[in-house]
């Protein structure tokens, strides 16, 4: 069971990871268009038109993907901005009921959010709605994926929540930091 | 019951969550929450989840990860060394000498990443050993490194000023441009203090090296002039209207990875490392975003933030006295709240008091952005302090004393781009794309 949840997490947020691969070399590619298309007109010749159609919608979607399938990674390596002055300074044992509070409030949030967005996504597949660009796409698939991200959000909360509550230390708590930089702005 | 004591609730609601320790992303939704349902016949649900979607599906926040991918991944490079060794032979003969390779050294990073805690990191790692081994005080290393490493927020490309952008819908491209003569004009700030300091304070200066002839200088050099044409291609396509951020931002993560690889820093281990790292710290801010998109909806909802504005606006205050109570209000909240916490919570509520005020949205995104870099070196919630807290082993609070004259150069940083404001505009005013 952890093993499965934890592969859950680790492949959620390397789908993550991919969006940014695939944003960053679509947008290369249409750069690279550009300045090739320029270099023909500097010799004179036509043009080639050379782009990623409807790349910005693409993008887009893509940062959904990428923004929402990490939050669970993202909480477990303890990355999610919390103010932890009062968490630090109160005695052990309020801290773990500080603790169960905020993962309990935030469990309750993210699948009441997960619940309406995937409302969302089936709205936009039953009113059939697909973004403006030159290639339409159907919203319902982007809407679907970030539903995706906030639910495997909740689970890992709520294993979270299992794993305070049974005396154990919660997963956010339990990382050593090893990148300075990582999740500070 | 009145208004006004809802949003005090309200607003007290948001303290105690967040003092508690809730996600400030969580409690940036939950207040919203809250308000939607106490007040408004609206139902919350469906306006959270269409509201979300739409701030998150957008391409000019796609520049925000590009970005900081850019960042982490230099921050593994070789970038470290080759600042402090192509640095310190130009400084040798300045007074304040090599103190001042920790801030010309921020600065140039700052205009390859947009954080402020890579910028501190990335510079240190090599400079405060070195500065230490040759006999440097050891406590205004430090307070030069927690001041000019902030410059990585104001410099552009700058991860805090595509957040505001983002959250007040104003051009990612002139917020940048705008970003620029201040930033330089904080450097230049720094410098001055240091070198106005070694000169009070000989006795803490090592002796002196000898100088290095002019040639050596630039051999020593060579290796920096791959970031100097990292930041002229990113910043300038820019202003020359040449690309979007997003697209000078994607160039910059090519360039990056050509220049890691080309300096034999490129690993697999490097690469993966660098983009999970990305991956989840712009996760952090995005969904921190996304509470703050949904709290500034809805506040327009329950219209405090135009009764806040109307009652702002009644006393009759000059732009001037409503900005001494704002850097105020916004240093305390600063010592307890990151940067982009307060750059969100400012956007939902005050903004529409500001533009009541008269005041040009873009100049006030550098203001805030200004007044932001102050609350990175203020106690106990600093990320530069807790960067030089884990690499010095010293504690935040006396990082943060070293840190003070810094801290007031800031401030004499806001009276100025507040007294002439063209600091901030004119460059984006003359931006090619005009």
């Amino acid at each position: 069971m952890r093993k499965a949840l934890n592969s859950l997490y680790q492949a959620s947020t390397a789908l993550a990871a991919c969006c940014l691969v695939v944003i960053a070399s679509l947008v290369v590619f249409q750069v690279m268009g550009r300045v090739f298309d320029g270099a023909r007109k500097l010799f004179g010749l036509e043009p080639l038109g050379l782009q990623v159609p409807s790349l910005a919608e693409i993008a887009g979607f893509l940062l959904v993907g990428a923004s929402f399938l990490a939050l669970a990674g993202t909480l477990r390596n303890g990355d999610h901005i919390r103010v932890s002055i009062l968490l630090q300074a109160v005695p052990s044992s309020v801290g773990r009921f500080l603790n169960v509070l905020a993962v309990a409030v935030t469990c309750t949030l993210a699948s009441y959010f997960a619940w309406h967005a995937g409302w969302l996504a089936f709205d936009s597949y039953s009113y059939n709605e697909t973004s403006y660009g030159i290639i339409p796409i159907p919203l319902v698939y982007p809407q679907i994926v970030m539903t995706l991200g906030l639910m495997v959000f909740s689970v890992s909360l709520f294993d979270d929540l299992v794993q305070i509550l049974t005396g154990g230390e919660p997963s956010f708590e339990a990382v050593v930091e090893d990148d300075p930089i990582e999740g500070k702005e | 019951m009145d208004l006004s004591l809802i949003a005090l609730f309200l607003g007290l609601g948001m303290l105690v969550a967040l003092a508690m320790g809730i996600w400030v992303a969580v409690a940036l939704l939950g207040v919203a929450l809250a308000a939607m349902i106490a007040l408004v016949s609206v139902p919350a649900g469906p306006v959270m989840a269409t509201t979300i979607w739409g701030a998150a599906n957008s391409w000019d926040l796609t520049a925000l990860p590009m970005f900081i991918w850019m960042g982490e991944i230099l921050f593994r490079s070789r970038l470290s060394e080759d600042m402090f060794a192509g640095l310190s032979p130009w400084m040798r003969n300045l007074p304040g000498r090599l103190l001042h390779v920790n801030i010309l050294g921020c600065g140039i990073f700052a205009a390859v990443s947009g954080s402020s805690a890579a910028t501190t990191a990335t510079i240190g790692r090599m400079s405060l050993p070195e500065l230490k081994q040759r006999g440097y005080d050891e406590r205004i290393a430090i307070g030069t490194l927690a001041g000019s490493g902030t410059l990585g927020l104001l410099i552009p490309p700058s991860i805090i000023l595509i957040v505001y952008g983002a959250a007040t819908e104003q051009s990612i491209a002139r917020l940048f441009m705008a970003g620029v003569l201040p930033g330089a004009m904080l450097c230049v700030l720094f410098m001055g203090y240091v070198a106005f300091w070694s000169l009070l304070n000989r006795s803490k200066m090592p002796p002196r090296e000898d100088a290095i002839p002019f040639l050596e200088r630039l051999k020593a050099t060579r290796r920096l002039f791959p970031v100097i044409g990292l930041i002229v291609g990113v910043i300038g396509s820019i202003y020359a209207g040449l690309a979007s951020p997003t697209e000078a931002a994607a160039i910059g993560v090519t360039l990056s990875l050509l220049l890691s690889w080309g300096s034999g820093t490129l690993t697999r281990k490097s690469f993966v490392d660098a983009l999970m790292g990305a991956t989840r710290t712009s996760c952090m801010i995005a969904f921190i975003l996304a509470g703050a998109a949904f709290l500034t909806v809805a506040m327009g909802y329950t219209g405090i933030p135009r009764e806040l504005a109307s009652w702002i606006g009644a006393m009759n205050l000059s732009p001037y006295a409503l900005l001494i109570a704002l850097t105020l209000f916004f240093v305390v909240l600063g010592c307890f709240l990151d940067g982009i916490s307060v750059v969100v919570l400012t956007t939902s509520v005050i903004l529409p008091m500001v533009e009541q005020a008269g005041l040009d949205l873009i100049w006030f995104g550098i203001y805030l952005v200004l007044v932001v870099e102050m609350s990175q070196i203020t106690p106990p919630v600093g990320f530069n302090l807790f960067v030089l807290q884990g690499m010095t082993g010293r504690n935040i609070f006396s990082v943060a004393r070293m840190a003070l004259p810094f801290f007031l150069l800031m401030i004499l940083a806001v009276v100025l781009i507040v007294a002439f404001p063209g600091l901030a505009l004119w460059l984006p005013q003359s931006m090619l794309s005009n």
